[in-house]
């Protein structure tokens, strides 16, 4: 059994009088893989943003290698060894390949104190990291714009893993990418597992997630709707639980009465027996800056 | 594990980097410029007028640098224009009025262009509002002051001159001072461009906060997430906005000994034609500063070789806005090729 | 789905030719408009170079700001006696000091036989006069800079004294019997203006106000000056500082409705028209084109004889009073751009 890395006890958060995480459990431990599943609103970039510092939370406790912690800015998050790859803001798009890798972490130069950034080795530095990572990429001077969506989650997984990250958050990783570029993300995913590195793979997608993870955590309008080892669910399972579950069996039941056939999904959307206005939050919380 | 899809076809990298420098297009610019005043005007080859048209873009290219690096970092300042002639009035009137050396007037201007730059920097994080709001109210605050404050003290709108105060000289010789080479007259004011210039480019290309000036203008967000002070990179880019007025506003004070309240206006947007012109993004995250002065070089080389060249110096304005045209859709063209990637 | 094209049958492009000749003459203007414009030029066209001296080139550097109708008088001066005087003249202007101590510094690298150059800015300009008088280039000022043309080295002054012209619209305001005059500045902290109220208050021997308004926004401006009459009725005279407010000011002494008389500095179409009326008093004008065309005449005449005008001492060029009386000699020379 490797040692636990971080752990979430009854974590909630509130958006003035938007409940948009309640009571959520979460434990990773290192060369683990956990993922966090849920529909859209669900609450789980609001999980994110706790873990990665952009957000505190407002119960329940964080707790990194046993230690209560409430980060104030990403900064903090990141030295304490979490990194974060967000599906739409992993890098800067415009920048060169070898200085989007080392954002915030720039290498500088001891003749200089530390002042003039070593250029050169930066762009060895990441040629060799990506190399390790199974990317061969020559030319790290091109933006990183020019590079396919997949390749760029790739260099911020690489980024994360060269940096001595010992958390990898995951924003929807595969969410904009084709079967083809999933793969070969989930592949990176995998390696670095490998290295040793604890993984949150935050999706909505179970195959995916089924494909690399070693437990699952369910997310549902801010609440956990369940938490399993891999042991002892199956894909079917998942699949089912994320379409909607015992949610899904109750609304079946409902609109079996007359003979109709709408009743095949729309888990999400229906809220009409249990409308309890606390816990939705329809509204997804990203913070309009 | 190496796996196929990820390996990147490349093309002749040399080639497409060249073609990918923010500065190429102003640089082409710059040599059809020349070229076009060279044949049409038998002066502008003249060593003299060689002085005449680094000076006029050296006055134009000292604010041009921190505005470019501003640009790139994602932000406008519209007071760039006005805080110039804040700082030369700054400097006069405290000077004259605490019949103080001239040292004491050019040192508080110093702090009170830092201090507009610190304000610009601080409202801009603080209230997340448009750059372009933030500096029209200073800009617009500034102008009001500009007049009102001189009127005020001085009771008419210009200050009155300081050319025989203690420090005079020295200050002169710092900020508007000449040397002949070889009959090419060299102001002081293309001496603090060369070294704004030379300081700007390094801190962008080679260090750290240059890296972060390029990724809160690309993209703040990605920046903020990877633990890139944002508000911070900022308010440090105003502050050397700042620091170029009062360069510039010192040697408009000792060169001329005294200031016109009134002016300054609209030479902001000329700071950011030349940055423009030079390569920079207007939305920010691209650019470069060698562009910013090959911009102020263009202003230079046009302004005056259209007089040398004896044409009607009424069509000049055309003749730029015609520039930044064309520069901008060079910048945009190259901006969509950057970002096209092989999804 | 097809629709039906339209075709033109043969007879289609002559009836278009037809009607586009009718639309055009009956389109056609009988008065004014460009036609007008360069008869009028034809009438006043000037002869070649009566003189035999070289090719001069003389420079004319202003603070003129862009698109001011006095300046293009100026100008036009300045060209009249260029062209008899075989020189050729180079104008430039830029209304923010720097910009036009550069080129001044751009006429000089020409090497330009002589410069002419408005001193609006005072000590600005002593250092790049200062290298003129040293590259061997004769300079004289006009327009404004008295005060500091001999200061700088330059052979002589050609333009108004303000004050002097305040003064002789005072008198000529007093000699009309005007009781309370409204003195309006468009320009704040413009120390001509200033001078000119303040020379007209010394002679006018009347109640006198200053009111400032601002002179790039004319409806306001206007709004403003109608406001001030309609507070205070015992105001009867409105007096303006430039040609296009002098046409505000008549506006605004239209909308309040009293039998207000208007006086003014410079001259403009407008300004001729009010004369002609009567709703013109009297104009001060301190003769633009006059500035431009001695200025240039001065230089040749000190290339070419070594004389000058006046001893080195400043050469007025106004004010000169001019009233219903002109009107119609007026009218003609500034429809043609020369008053």
């Amino acid at each position: 059994m490797s040692s636990e890395l971080l752990a979430l006890k009854g974590v909630g958060k509130t958006y003035g009088t938007v409940r948009a995480l309640q009571d959520v459990s979460l434990t990773l431990r290192s060369g683990e893989i956990s993922c966090v599943l849920g529909d859209n609103g669900a609450g789980k970039s609001t999980l994110i943003k706790i873990i990665a510092g952009l957000h505190q939370h407002d119960e329940g406790s964080y707790t990194i290698g046993g230690e209560e912690v409430r980060f104030g800015s990403p900064r903090e998050a990141l030295d304490r060894g979490i990194a974060t790859v967000y599906q739409d803001l992993a890098v800067v798009p415009l920048m060169p390949v070898w200085r989007n890798f080392f954002l915030g972490s720039e290498q500088g130069m001891r003749r200089w104190g530390g002042l003039r950034l070593d250029a050169d080795a930066m762009r060895a530095t990441t040629r060799e990291a990506l190399a390790k990572m199974g990317i061969d990429l020559h030319d790290v001077d091109r933006p990183i714009g020019t590079l396919s969506g997949g390749q760029r989650q790739c260099v911020a997984i690489a980024r994360a893993v060269h940096f001595g990250a010992e958390v990898l958050i995951l924003d929807e990783p595969t969410a904009a990418l084709g079967v083809k570029q999933s793969g070969v993300v989930l592949k990176y995913v995998t390696a670095a597992r490998d290295a040793g590195l604890g993984v949150v793979l935050i999706t909505h997608n179970p195959h995916h997630a089924y494909l690399v993870g070693d437990h699952f955590t369910l997310l549902k309008r801010g609440r956990m709707a369940g938490s399993h080892p891999r042991a002892e669910i199956s894909l079917e399972q998942l699949t089912t639980e994320m379409a909607g579950g015992s949610d899904l069996a109750e609304l079946s039941h409902e609109l079996a009465r007359p003979s109709d056939s709408r009743n095949s999904s729309g888990s999400s959307g229906s809220s009409d027996s249990r409308n309890s206005s606390d816990s939705r939050d329809s509204r997804e919380e990203r913070p309009q800056p | 594990m190496s796996t196929p899809d990820l390996l990147v076809q490349d093309r002749p990298a040399a080639l497409r980097r060249l073609l990918a420098r923010p500065e190429l297009g102003s640089l082409i610019a710059a040599v059809a410029v020349f070229v076009v005043f060279a044949v049409v005007a038998e002066p502008f080859l003249r060593v003299s007028s060689l002085g005449t048209v680094l000076y006029a873009a050296s006055t134009i290219g000292i604010m041009a640098v921190p505005v470019s690096l501003l640009m790139i970092g994602g932000e406008f300042d519209l007071s760039a224009g006005v805080v110039v002639t804040t700082a030369a009035l700054t400097s006069s009137m405290v000077s004259y009025q605490f019949t103080a050396v001239t040292w004491v007037g050019v040192l508080v201007s110093l702090v009170t262009t830092l201090a507009i730059g610190w304000f610009n920097g601080w409202m801009l994080g603080r209230t997340k509002l448009p750059s372009f709001i933030v500096t029209l109210g200073t800009f617009l605050m500034l102008t009001g002051a500009n007049l009102g404050v001189t009127k005020a003290i001085s009771g008419t709108v210009s200050t009155k001159s300081i050319a025989d105060m203690q420090g005079f000289e020295s200050c002169r010789w710092l900020f508007a001072s000449e040397v002949t080479i070889g009959g090419l007259t060299v102001k002081a004011t293309v001496w603090w461009w060369l070294g704004l210039l030379a300081i700007g480019s390094w801190v962008l290309l080679r260090t750290r906060f240059g890296n972060w000036i390029f990724a809160v203008g690309g993209d703040a967000d990605a920046a903020r997430a990877v633990g890139v002070p944002v508000a911070r990179t900022k308010t440090v880019l105003y502050l050397g906005v700042g620091f170029g007025a009062w360069v510039l506003g010192q040697h408009l004070l000792f060169s001329f000994d005294t200031v016109q309240s009134g002016e300054g206006s609209g030479n902001e947007l000329i700071y950011i034609v030349a940055a423009v012109i030079g390569g920079c993004l207007i939305t920010g995250g691209y650019g470069s500063v060698a562009g910013s002065a090959l911009g102020a070089l263009i202003f230079g080389m046009a302004s005056k070789g259209i007089i040398y060249a004896q044409w009607n110096p009424d069509w000049f304005k055309f003749f730029l806005g015609a520039m930044l045209l064309l520069a901008a859709l060079l910048n945009a063209y190259v901006k969509r090729r950057a970002e096209r990637g092989p999804r | 789905m097809s629709t039906t094209r339209f075709r033109p049958s043969r007879r289609f492009w002559p009836v278009c030719a037809v009607l586009a000749i009718a639309v055009t003459a009956a389109g056609c203007s009988s008065t004014g408009g460009r036609r007008a414009e360069e008869a009028r030029a034809k009438a006043a066209a000037t002869g070649g170079s009566a003189v035999t001296t070289p090719r001069w080139k003389v420079a004319m550097v202003t603070h003129a700001g862009a698109g001011d109708a006095f300046w293009d008088t100026v100008r036009k001066g300045a060209e009249q006696a260029a062209a008899k005087d075989n020189i050729t003249f180079l104008y430039s202007n830029d209304a923010q000091t720097q910009n036009q101590v550069q080129l001044v510094q751009a006429a000089i690298d020409q090497k330009v036989d002589g410069l002419l150059v408005t001193l609006a800015k005072g000590d600005a300009m002593a250092d790049v006069l200062g290298k003129a008088k040293a590259a061997g280039i004769p300079v004289i000022t006009i327009n404004s800079g008295e005060e500091y043309s001999a200061k700088f080295g330059a052979l002589t002054h050609i333009g108004q004294d303000e004050t002097t012209a305040g003064q002789a619209a005072g008198q000529e305001m007093a000699a009309r019997g005007r009781k309370n005059v409204l003195c309006v500045i468009h320009e704040q902290g413009n120390v001509g203006q200033e001078q000119r109220c303040s020379g007209a208050q010394s002679r006018a021997g009347a109640g006198f106000q200053v009111m400032y308004v601002n002179g790039v926004n004319m409806p306001d401006a206007r709004a403003a000056i109608s406001a001030k009459l309609q507070s205070d009725p015992s105001i009867d005279t409105v007096l303006t500082l430039s040609g296009p407010m002098a046409a505000t000011g008549l506006q605004a002494v239209q909308d309040a409705h009293s039998g207000i008389e208007l006086d003014t500095f410079d001259l403009g179409p407008q300004v001729v028209a009010g004369l002609k009326s009567g709703s013109v008093g009297f104009a001060v004008d301190q003769q633009p084109y006059l500035q431009g065309y001695q200025g240039v005449d001065l230089i040749w005449l000190y290339k070419y004889n070594l004389n000058m005008l006046g001893g080195g001492k400043p050469v007025s060029t106004g004010p000169q009073i001019l009233t219903k009386d002109n009107a119609d000699a007026l009218a003609e020379y500034v429809a043609r751009g020369t008053r």
